[in-house]
C-alpha cells in the first residue's frame, strides 16, 4: 500500500483557519434559517382569520323549545375585491380576484343552527353542472332580495334557481350536504346593486369541514378553477364547528 | 475470468486461509443451517400471513378477488423476505473478518448452475403471478360473469347486453363527485346508492381536471379524465356502506373530496330511493345525459 | 486547439485573452439581469396568458445568462472575435476554495462541486418533507393551508427528483469513472461542466416558485391541473427542462468516455461494476430526457399561447401528457437505481474481500433493466382508462423487469457467502440497501398486478414503495459512497464511530417511518392529501415522529461531513480501506494529472484471494495526453 504523499495543492504554510471556517458555517446556517423563517411566515402560514358567528337577534328558524342556539354569519361575494362594499380589503394582493369577504374560515357552535346572509354583488357566471341550481341541505327555502332580469327589485323564498346560467356563485359544504346557489346581478340592474341571499342549516358534532363555491369563477384559468378557486381565502375555506 | 471451482481446504491454494472456527465449518453445514432456519421461519411466517384479512373486503365480487390476490401475494412474499433477511444476518455473523487480519476470501467468481437456477426460479414465480393476474383480467371480458376484477376498461364495454346491469355515471368535478342514473331519467345525486346483487356498470368522467373515483369497499378505482368515458364494473354481493375518495391529485381540496355515505342497499330500498330522487328533481333542467361532457375551458372574463 | 497545461501558458505574447472576469458572482448578476430582460420581453409580447410567457422567458434567459456569466461563452465568443482564447480555464487560475465556485473542466473538481450542489438540493427537499409530514399530524384540522401544503409536497418531490437523477452519476461518476478506466479526463469536459452548472439554475428556479404562488400538481405535473395553476408552475417547466438537458449532456459525455477512452487492457469485462451502473443509467438518461423536454414544451405552449395539446375540450388530451411523461418517468426511476446497484455491487466485494460473484450476470442484469425499462411505463396508467388489451402486456413486462432487478441480490449473496466481511460504515449502508430494496422491490410486485393495483394505485402504498426504493435504496447507496470515497476525494477520513451511529439512527428511523405507510395505503388513504380518515391519525403521527428522527439523522450526517471536511485535520492515507481498486492505488490527494503515463490494466477487478496483492495497472511507456 502506498503511504501518504504530497502536500495539498493549496498553499497552507500556516495552519488552516478554523476560525474563519466556523464563521462561514455560522453565516451560512443563519442565512438558511432566515430564509426558512421568511418562507414560513410569508408563504406557508397564511391562514385567513377566523370569523366567529354571532348569536342571532332575530332567529329565522323556530326551534320550538329544543334549546339550541342560532348564530348568524354575514358574508359578501364580489367580482373583484377592489369593488367590495361591506368588507373592503385594501391590503389583499389580488385586488381583481373574485372573493368571499371578509374571510373564509368560520367558527360556529356545535349542535346549533347557522344562518348565513350573503350580499352577492358579482354578475352571473353560470353553473357548469346545473344540478347545483337546486338548494340542498338547508332548513326550508332560502330567502332572496334580488333584482330580476328587468332590473326590478324583488323578494321571495326559493328552493332552486330555474335558469342555470344565472348564478354567480354557490355556497357548498359537501360534508354536511349543504348546497345553495347565489343569484348573479342581472345586467339590467343599476350599478352597485346587491342580491341578498339568506339561508339556514344545522350543524352537528364538532369537527372541521371544508366549504367551497362550485361555480368555476376563476376567470382566465383553464376550466375556471384556478386562481381564486385554488387559493385558500377567496372561494373556499373551513367551517370549524366547536 | 474463469469460473473458479468451489474451493477446497488444500495446502496448494494460494491465498491464506483463516483459522477462524466459523470458516472451518464445511459449506454443507452453513447451507443446512440456513435452509432449516428458513424453512422453519417461513412456515411460521406463512401461517401468520394467512391470518391477515387483506382489504378491501367482500362487498363486491371484484373486491373479494382483489383481497384474495393481495393475500396470495403477502403469503408468497413472506418466505422471500425471510430468506433475504436471514441470509444477510447469517453472513454477517458467520463470515466475519477476523479483526485485524487482512485475509482474503476465496476467489469464486460465479457458479453457472446457481446463476441459471436463480434466474429460472425467479422467472417462474414472476410468470405465475403474471398468469394469475392475466387470468383474472381475461375473465372480466366474459359478458356473462363479472366474477373477476377488471379495473377500468377505457371506453370498451363488456359484452353487448346492457339490460342486466345498472348504469351509473360518476361525474368528477372540482371538488366533489356526483352520480347520475341514465336508466332513471338521468337523475343526479350527491351520494352513491347501489342495489345489492346487481351488476353495476360505472361510467366515470370529469368536467375539469383528472380525478379518480375510488370506491374503497367496492374495490373499484377508475380515473376520471375530462372528455373521456372510463368504464368499470362491479357486482355487489352484500349490503353495507362504503367510502368514495378521489385518488388523483386534483387541486386544493383533493383531500376533502370524499364521501363516507355511499351505500349498498336492498333492491327494494334502491327502487324507493331512486324514485324519490327523480321526483325531487322535477324542477331542475339537467343537461341531457351524455357519456362525456365538454365544458368550455375558458370562462367569463377571458 | 491549443491546450493550457500545468499553469504555464503556452500562448503567444501578443495574444489577447478575454478580459471579462467570469465566476459565480458574475453568473449570478448576469442571471438576474437576464431574468429581468426575459420578463420584460415576455410581457411585452402581449399574449393573453396571465403573465406565464414573461416568467418562462425570464427563467430561460436568466439561466442562459447565468451560464454565460459562469464562463461557458468565453471560448466561443473569443474564437468568434478571432482571439486566441484558451479553450478551458487554467487549472491554477483559482486557488483553494475559490476554485470550487468557478468554472473548471477538471473532472475531479466537477465531482466535488456536484457533490456540494446535490447535498444542498437534498437539504431543501428534506426541509420540504418535514413541512409535509407536519401538516399530516392532524387528520382534519389544517395546520397549513391546503393549497400551500400542495406546493410544499410539489417542491419536496421535485427537488428530490433532481437529487435522485444525478446524485451518483454527477459526483461519483464524474470523479471516479475516468480513474477507473484509466484516463486523465472525460471525452467532453465542457459538456461535463455544463451538466453540473445547469443544476444551480434549476434549483434556484424551483426555489422561486413560492414567490409566484407555488404549484399544485406534485412531481407528475398532470394536465390540465397544471395548466390551471398560476405562474408557479412555470418553475416546474423550466426546472425540469434544465435537469433534462443536464441528463442528456451528462449521458452523452459519460457514454462516449466509457466507450472510447478506456485504457489498454481495460476490456468491457474488466470494468468495475460501478462503471457499468453509470453506463446503463447514462443510456437511459440520454434517450429518455428528450421526451420530457418535448412534453414540457407543449405544456409551455399551452400556458403561454393558448394551444390545446392537453385540453380535451378543444381536441387535445390529458392522456398525451400522461403517456409522454411516463415514457420518460419510468426510465427515470431506473436512472435513479442503476448507479445505486453499481455502488452496492462495488462496495460489497471490497468489504467482503471476495471477488464479485457472477460479474457477467450482474452486467446482464443491469443491461436487462435498461432494455426492459422502456416497455413498462403504462403500469402507471392501469386505472386511467387505457385499452384493456394493453394491460396484460404491461403487467407481464413489469413483472419481468423484476427478474434482472433481483440479480443484484443473487450477486450480493454470492459475494457474501464464505467471505471475510468487515462491517465498515460503507458496508453497513450497503447491507441496509439490500434490506430496504427488498421491501421496495416486493411492494413493486404488489403494484404490478392489475387487480391488486386497483386498491393500491394512487394510495400511500405506492408512495411507500417508491420511498423504500429511492430513499432506502438510492439515498443509502449515496451515503455509502460518500463514506467510502470521501478519503479519496478530500484527503480526510470521516469519523467511523459517528458513521456507525448515523447508520443505525437512519436505518431504524427510516424503516419505522415508512413501513406503516404500506398499511395506511391499503387502508384507504390516497396520496397528496392534507386531510384523511380520523382513524388513521395515530399511524400518521407515528410516521411523522419517526420522519423527524430520520431528518435529524441526516442533519447529524451533515455535521459529520462538515466536521470531517473542514474542521478535522485527520488526513487519510492513500488506501485507508485496504482494498484493491485503481483509485486507491493512486496518491491522496490526487495529482492534477491522474496518470503521468497511460496505464495498462492487467488484472480483473476484485482480485481477492487470487494471489498476493499486485498493482491493478502497469504504468505504460507513453506520456499521457493532458
Amino acid at each position: 500500500m502506498r503511504a501518504v504523499t504530497l502536500p495539498r495543492n493549496v498553499s497552507d504554510s500556516s495552519s488552516p483557519k478554523y476560525g474563519n471556517r466556523a464563521v462561514v458555517l455560522v453565516l451560512v446556517v443563519a442565512t438558511l434559517v432566515v430564509f426558512l423563517a421568511v418562507f414560513f411566515a410569508r408563504f406557508v402560514e397564511t391562514f385567513p382569520y377566523t370569523l366567529t358567528s354571532e348569536v342571532a337577534s332575530q332567529p329565522r328558524v323556530v326551534l320550538a323549545g329544543t334549546g339550541g342556539t342560532e348564530t348568524v354569519i354575514h358574508l359578501e361575494t364580489v367580482g373583484s375585491i377592489s369593488s367590495a362594499i361591506d368588507f373592503p380589503k385594501p391590503n389583499d394582493p389580488n385586488q381583481d380576484w373574485v372573493s368571499y369577504l371578509p374571510t373564509t374560515t368560520f367558527k360556529v357552535p356545535a349542535n346549533s343552527v347557522v344562518t348565513v346572509v350573503i350580499d352577492q354583488e358579482d354578475s352571473a357566471s353560470g353553473l357548469r353542472n346545473p344540478f347545483w341550481s337546486k338548494a340542498q341541505g338547508i332548513i326550508g327555502p332560502f330567502h332572496m332580495k334580488y333584482f330580476d332580469q328587468n332590473g326590478n327589485p324583488q323578494e321571495g323564498d326559493f328552493t332552486q334557481l330555474d335558469d342555470a346560467s344565472t348564478p354567480a356563485h354557490t355556497f357548498g359544504i359537501p360534508d354536511l350536504g349543504v348546497f345553495v346557489p347565489l343569484l348573479g346581478i342581472s345586467d339590467a340592474a343599476p350599478a352597485g346593486s346587491i342580491n341578498q341571499i339568506t339561508f339556514s342549516f344545522r350543524v352537528g358534532k364538532a369537527g372541521t369541514y371544508h366549504w367551497q363555491c362550485f361555480v368555476p369563477c376563476g376567470s382566465g384559468t383553464i376550466y375556471g378553477n384556478g386562481g381564486p378557486m385554488q387559493t385558500l381565502g377567496y372561494m373556499g375555506g373551513f367551517l370549524v364547528v366547536q | 475470468m474463469a469460473t473458479a471451482a468451489p474451493c477446497r481446504r488444500s495446502a496448494t491454494w494460494a491465498a491464506s486461509w483463516s483459522s477462524s472456527k466459523e470458516l472451518n465449518t464445511p459449506e454443507r453445514t452453513h447451507t443446512l443451517r440456513l435452509a432449516v432456519a428458513w424453512a422453519v421461519l417461513s412456515v411460521i411466517g406463512v401461517v401468520v400471513a394467512m391470518q391477515v384479512n387483506m382489504p378491501p373486503g367482500h362487498q363486491t365480487q371484484q373486491a373479494a378477488d382483489e383481497s384474495s390476490l393481495l393475500s396470495l401475494m403477502l403469503i408468497l412474499s413472506t418466505p422471500v423476505c425471510i430468506g433475504v433477511v436471514l441470509f444477510i444476518l447469517y453472513s454477517v455473523f458467520a463470515f466475519r473478518r477476523v479483526p485485524g487480519s487482512l485475509d482474503d476470501g476465496p476467489s469464486r467468481r460465479g457458479n453457472l448452475r446457481m446463476q441459471w437456477a436463480w434466474t429460472i426460479v425467479t422467472a417462474l414465480i414472476v410468470f405465475t403471478l403474471a398468469g394469475i393476474g392475466i387470468n383474472g383480467l381475461a375473465n372480466s371480458s366474459n359478458a356473462s360473469t363479472f366474477s373477476s376484477s377488471g379495473g377500468s376498461l377505457g371506453t370498451q364495454t363488456v359484452g353487448t347486453s346492457a339490460s342486466d346491469r345498472l348504469q351509473v355515471q360518476v361525474i368528477a368535478q372540482q371538488w366533489y363527485f356526483t352520480y347520475r342514473y341514465p336508466g332513471y331519467g338521468g337523475a343526479e345525486s350527491t351520494h352513491l346508492v347501489l342495489p345489492v346483487n346487481a351488476n353495476i356498470e360505472f361510467h366515470v368522467t370529469s368536467t375539469d381536471v383528472i380525478h379518480s373515483f375510488w370506491a374503497y369497499e367496492l374495490g373499484v378505482k377508475a380515473d376520471a379524465n375530462p372528455g373521456t368515458d372510463n368504464i368499470t364494473y362491479a357486482t355487489t354481493t352484500s349490503t353495507g356502506s362504503f367510502t368514495v375518495r378521489c385518488a388523483e391529485l386534483c387541486g386544493i381540496w383533493h383531500g376533502n373530496m370524499f364521501d363516507t355515505q355511499g351505500k349498498v342497499v336492498s333492491q327494494g330500498d334502491f327502487a324507493t330511493w331512486v324514485a324519490d330522487l327523480q321526483s325531487s328533481e322535477t324542477g331542475i333542467t339537467l343537461p341531457p345525459y351524455a357519456p362525456e361532457y365538454f365544458p368550455s375551458p375558458r370562462v367569463k372574463g377571458t | 486547439m491549443s491546450e493550457v497545461t500545468s499553469g504555464a501558458t503556452m500562448l503567444q505574447p501578443s495574444v489577447r485573452r478575454m478580459s471579462l472576469p467570469t465566476n459565480a458572482l458574475t453568473g449570478l448578476v448576469l442571471g438576474v439581469l437576464g431574468y429581468w430582460a426575459g420578463v420584460q420581453i415576455g410581457n411585452g409580447l402581449g399574449f393573453n396568458d396571465s403573465g406565464n410567457t414573461g416568467v418562462l422567458l425570464g427563467y430561460a434567459l436568466g439561466s442562459i445568462m447565468f451560464l454565460v456569466g459562469i464562463g461557458f461563452a468565453t471560448y466561443p465568443l473569443g474564437r468568434l472575435l478571432g482571439w486566441q482564447t484558451p479553450s478551458q480555464p487554467a487549472y491554477d487560475e483559482y486557488k483553494g476554495a475559490w476554485r470550487y465556485l468557478n468554472l473548471s473542466f477538471d473532472h475531479k473538481v466537477i465531482g466535488i462541486q456536484y457533490l456540494i450542489v446535490m447535498l444542498m438540493a437534498m437539504l431543501f427537499g428534506g426541509i420540504g418533507a418535514m413541512f409535509v409530514r407536519t401538516n399530516l399530524l392532524s387528520a382534519d384540522t389544517p395546520i397549513f393551508p391546503p393549497d400551500k401544503y400542495l406546493t410544499l409536497v410539489s417542491m419536496h418531490s421535485v427537488l428530490m427528483i433532481f437529487v435522485a437523477s444525478a446524485a451518483i452519476v454527477g459526483p461519483f461518476g464524474n470523479f471516479f469513472v475516468p480513474l477507473m478506466i484509466g484516463t486523465n479526463r472525460m471525452a467532453f469536459p465542457r459538456l461535463e461542466a455544463l451538466s453540473l452548472w445547469l443544476v444551480p439554475p434549476a434549483l434556484v428556479v424551483m426555489l422561486l416558485t413560492p414567490v409566484f404562488g407555488g404549484f399544485q400538481t406534485g412531481w407528475t405535473g398532470y394536465t390540465p391541473l397544471s395548466e390551471q395553476g398560476g405562474q408557479g408552475f412555470d418553475s416546474y417547466i423550466v426546472g425540469f427542462t434544465l435537469i433534462g438537458t443536464a441528463l442528456v449532456v451528462s449521458g452523452v459525455n459519460m457514454l462516449t468516455t466509457i466507450i472510447t477512452m478506456r485504457a489498454p487492457g481495460m476490456t468491457w469485462t474488466r470494468m468495475p461494476i460501478f462503471v457499468w451502473g453509470v453506463f446503463s443509467a447514462s443510456i437511459l438518461g440520454t434517450f429518455a430526457a428528450p421526451v420530457l423536454a418535448a412534453a414540457l414544451c407543449m405544456q409551455a405552449l399551452d400556458r403561454s399561447m393558448n394551444t390545446s395539446f392537453y385540453v380535451s375540450s378543444n381536441g387535445g388530451s390529458p392522456y398525451l401528457w400522461q403517456n409522454l411523461f411516463w415514457i420518460f418517468g419510468h426510465p427515470e426511476v431506473y436512472i435513479f437505481i442503476l448507479p445505486a446497484f453499481g455502488i452496492v455491487m462495488e462496495l460489497i466485494p471490497h468489504f467482503a474481500r471476495k471477488p464479485l460473484w457472477g460479474y457477467r450476470t450482474a452486467v446482464v442484469g443491469l443491461l436487462g433493466v435498461t432494455l426492459l425499462s422502456w416497455f413498462v411505463w403504462q403500469h402507471h396508467l392501469f386505472v386511467s382508462g387505457i385499452a384493456p388489451a394493453l394491460r396484460p402486456f404491461y403487467m407481464l413486462s413489469t413483472e419481468m423487469i423484476s427478474i434482472p432487478t433481483g440479480i443484484v441480490f443473487l450477486v450480493a449473496f454470492g459475494t457474501l457467502w464464505r467471505a471475510r466481511i468487515s462491517l465498515t460504515v460503507p458496508m453497513l449502508f450497503s447491507l441496509g440497501f439490500l434490506y430496504n430494496f427488498l421491501i421496495g422491490g416486493i411492494s413493486g410486485v404488489f403494484l404490478s398486478d392489475v387487480p391488486s393495483d386497483i386498491t393500491l394505485h394512487g394510495s400511500y402504498f405506492s408512495m411507500a414503495h417508491f420511498h423504500f426504493t429511492i430513499v432506502g435504496g438510492e439515498i443509502f447507496a449515496i451515503v455509502a459512497a460518500i463514506y467510502y470515497w470521501f478519503p479519496k476525494m478530500t484527503g480526510r477520513m470521516l469519523n467511523a464511530t459517528a458513521g456507525k451511529i448515523h447508520f443505525w439512527w437512519m436505518f431504524i428511523s427510516f424503516n419505522l417511518a415508512f413501513t406503516p405507510l404500506f398499511a395506511v395505503g391499503i387502508l384507504d388513504m390516497p396520496r397528496r392529501v392534507s386531510t384523511y380518515a380520523p382513524n388513521l391519525q395515530g399511524i400518521n403521527d407515528w410516521v411523522t415522529i419517526w420522519a423527524y428522527v430520520l431528518f435529524s439523522s441526516m442533519v447529524f450526517f451533515a455535521g459529520i461531513v462538515i466536521w470531517g471536511w473542514f474542521f478535522n485535520p485527520k488526513l487519510a492515507v492513500a488506501d485507508p480501506w485496504h482494498v484493491r481498486s485503481i483509485e486507491w492505488e493512486l496518491a491522496t490527494p490526487l495529482p492534477r494529472r491522474n496518470f503521468e503515463r497511460i496505464p495498462t490494466f492487467t488484472r480483473p477487478p476484485y482480485d481477492y484471494g487470487e494471489g498476493a496483492p499486485r498493482p491493478v495497472i502497469e504504468h505504460g511507456a507513453e506520456p499521457a495526453p493532458a
